[in-house]
């Protein structure tokens, strides 16, 4: 029987059938789960375990029956021996876990990411691109160099296909305009009165850049940002020290993903994070 | 009718306590939880100094017993900067009871006297939990060291001292005594049992740590056994409150008619959103008290003892 997402239980062991080299020190990953889900939702992210070594919080690149896509982008010990992982080798998977972007109609879809951030943004175009009608995306995407873009082929790809426009910049210029997305971001916000949802994942200074910015204008309807820079243990809400302040919304249940409304109420949003031991520090 | 509720000196507007660690890491959590509608909320345990505890996994849901396992290992920031969440939630008026750890007698006394300055409803000592080699159970199961300690605390304030109860323990009565005769103003049975998961593909302990703590439904029928009996022994000297596996209105009345004055609730509260969880325990304790013509919370308690 196929269930509506996987149960809130102990990892659930997946065999990696896939392993590609994504970008630099970045790894794409497909995962085959024993048992069958109806989807995942952009924005949601799964707890991966590399059994003997650590378990942490990984975005979702795609889902389709009980097969998981992630990109892996190497930070310290525990993405690295999930890079070193081979086909064959087993994974422990819980999830899925956390809200998801909710795109509403009528609206031009602007995704906004850089670095890992693009994971759920991949997830999210392919849901846009399954919708009936034809939907307006923008992807927004920047790195430091062009081997930094991820998913550079596939939105490129879309891009060459007419499907989504895809505003590529890096900050030496190798690719795509030189700069940074907020560039062609607001270009796009003052040439187009249409009203404009923006989707952002990425790091969150730069997230709350990119807020700020979004507020100057009036066509934009709303923006959804998910926040990543959290230490998570459980992944469904029980440990709260992936919790932001004053609200007291756990990033893992309440969150990831935030609206405007939302966003404005967490003072948090772009200063403070909380460590490992729940101690508050600036990001 | 009323939820009113008396431990010892302390009012609360009901019974429903925040259990110490879950969804206790933050005074904005904290702070959340309370004013989902509980009578009072526990922080996460408190000690010495910064823990950053043990290596994921470190928590996770086991689904056919409703129940959590976890190893977190008391990871805290330590008194002397957790004290700022308490200082917010002193502002913003929330009754909150500090749980404080400790590995030996000096440690707990640098952590009580580092807080007592601070508005704080009781202290929890948590002697009991699992997780580290020379804190939790090792303190928890010596009924001298027991003693010592409170009684050693008790001198150093007025604020009402709450031993949590370990029920990883051969005779908890004995343990109960100790604690009694140092000087605590209430029980609290029972924290985690210690258990552990091995992932049968891979052949390897699931939780970083190896062994952990189990909390949730699958404990429900230990702690009310655990407040029974410490209830049948001590019922008319200390109130004693009951907290593990409480998923429904239902489980509280249980451990009220076992003899607990209050409650403690955390894995149910953290696997859900803790607002509608509060809203169902209150509106079945109403329906009971109604159905069977209580006009208290504190008629309830002992119910069972006939
Ligand atoms: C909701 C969410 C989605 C994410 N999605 C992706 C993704 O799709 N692809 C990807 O490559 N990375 C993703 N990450 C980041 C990923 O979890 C960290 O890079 C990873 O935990 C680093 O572990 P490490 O052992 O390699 O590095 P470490 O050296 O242990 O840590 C490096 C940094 O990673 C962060 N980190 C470590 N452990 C955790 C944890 N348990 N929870 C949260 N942050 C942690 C900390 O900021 C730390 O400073 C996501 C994080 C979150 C919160
Ligand atoms: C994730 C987690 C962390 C916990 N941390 C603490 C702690 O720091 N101190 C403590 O005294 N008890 C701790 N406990 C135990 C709970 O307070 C409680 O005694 C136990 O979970 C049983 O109640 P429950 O079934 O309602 O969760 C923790 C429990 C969980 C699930
Ligand atoms: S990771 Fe535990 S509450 Fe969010």
């Amino acid at each position: 029987m196929t269930k509506q997402t996987l149960p809130n239980d102990k990892p659930l062991m997946g065999k990696i059938i896939t392993k590609e080299l994504e970008c630099e020190d970045t790894y794409k990953f497909l995962i085959e789960l024993p048992i069958k889900a109806q989807r995942a939702l952009p924005g949601q992210f799964i707890m991966l375990w590399v059994p003997g070594v650590d378990e942490f919080p990984i975005g979702i690149a795609g889902f389709k029956e009980n097969i998981l896509e992630v990109g892996i982008a190497k930070m310290g010990p525990g993405t690295e021996a999930m890079i070193n992982k081979q086909i064959g080798d087993l994974v422990g998977v819980r999830g899925f876990y956390g809200k998801p972007f909710k795109p509403p109609q009528d609206v031009n879809h602007l995704l906004i990411g850089g670095g890992f951030g693009m994971t759920p943004l991949k997830l999210l175009t392919t849901t846009l691109l399954e919708k009936d009608s034809k939907q307006n995306i923008h992807v927004f995407e920047g790195a430091r160099t062009k081997d930094r873009l991820m998913y550079l082929d596939w939105f490129q790809d879309l891009h060459d296909k007419d499907l989504i426009t895809f505003h590529v910049c890096t900050d030496d210029g190798s690719y795509g305009y030189q700069g940074f997305p907020t560039v062609d971001l607001e270009n796009f916000l003052q040439e187009n009165q249409t009203p404009s949802v923006m989707y952002v994942a990425g790091p969150e200074k730069m997230m709350k850049a990119i807020f700020n910015i979004g507020k100057k204008y009036s066509n934009v309807m709303d923006m959804q940002m998910s926040l990543a820079d959290r230490y998570m243990r459980c992944g469904f809400g029980a440990c709260s020290y992936c919790a932001v302040d004053p609200t007291g919304w756990r990033i893992c249940v309440d969150g990831p993903v935030f609206n405007t409304e939302q966003l404005e109420q967490i003072s948090d949003f772009g200063l403070y994070k909380r460590l490992e031991s729940g101690e508050k520090v600036r990001i | 009718m009323s939820f009113d509720t008396e431990v010892g000196d302390i009012q609360l507007r009901n019974p429903l306590i925040l259990a110490s660690g879950v969804l206790g890491t933050t005074y904005s959590t904290l702070q959340r939880t309370y004013e989902a509608g509980l009578g009072a909320v526990i922080t996460k345990s408190i000690g010495p100094r910064s823990r950053i505890g043990n290596p994921n996994p470190s928590v996770f849901a086991l689904q056919e017993i409703r129940s959590v396992i976890n190893s977190v290992g008391l990871a805290n920031p330590g008194y002397s900067i957790f004290r700022e969440d308490i200082q917010i939630l002193n502002e913003n008026k929330i009754p909150t009871i500090v749980s404080i750890f400790g590995e030996n007698k000096e440690e707990f006394l640098e952590v009580l006297n580092g807080l007592k300055d601070l508005s704080v409803l009781a202290f929890e000592l948590n002697l009991s939990c699992p997780n580290t080699e020379k804190g939790g159970t090792q303190i928890g199961t010596d009924p001298e060291l027991v003693k010592e300690i409170v009684s050693m605390l008790r001198k150093e304030t007025e604020i009402p001292l709450w031993v949590k109860l370990t029920p990883n323990v051969s005779n908890i009565l004995e343990i109960a005594d100790a604690a009694i005769k140092g000087g605590s103003d209430a029980l609290v049975a029972i924290n985690t049992l210690k258990a552990m998961v091995i992932d049968i593909q891979t052949k390897m302990p699931v939780l970083g740590f190896k062994r952990g703590g189990l909390s949730g439904a699958a404990i429900k029928p230990i702690g009310i056994r655990y407040v029974y009996d410490l209830y049948e022994n001590f019922g008319d000297k200390i109130p004693i409150i009951g907290v593990g596996g409480i998923y429904r209105g239902e489980d509280i009345i249980e451990y009220l008619l076992a003899g607990a004055t209050a409650v403690e609730i955390g894995t149910s509260l953290g696997v859900a959103y803790p607002e509608n969880m509060i809203r169902f325990f209150q509106m079945k304790i109403k329906k009971y008290m109604k159905e069977h013509q209580f006009n208290s919370i504190k008629e309830i308690t002992g119910g069972a003892h006939r």
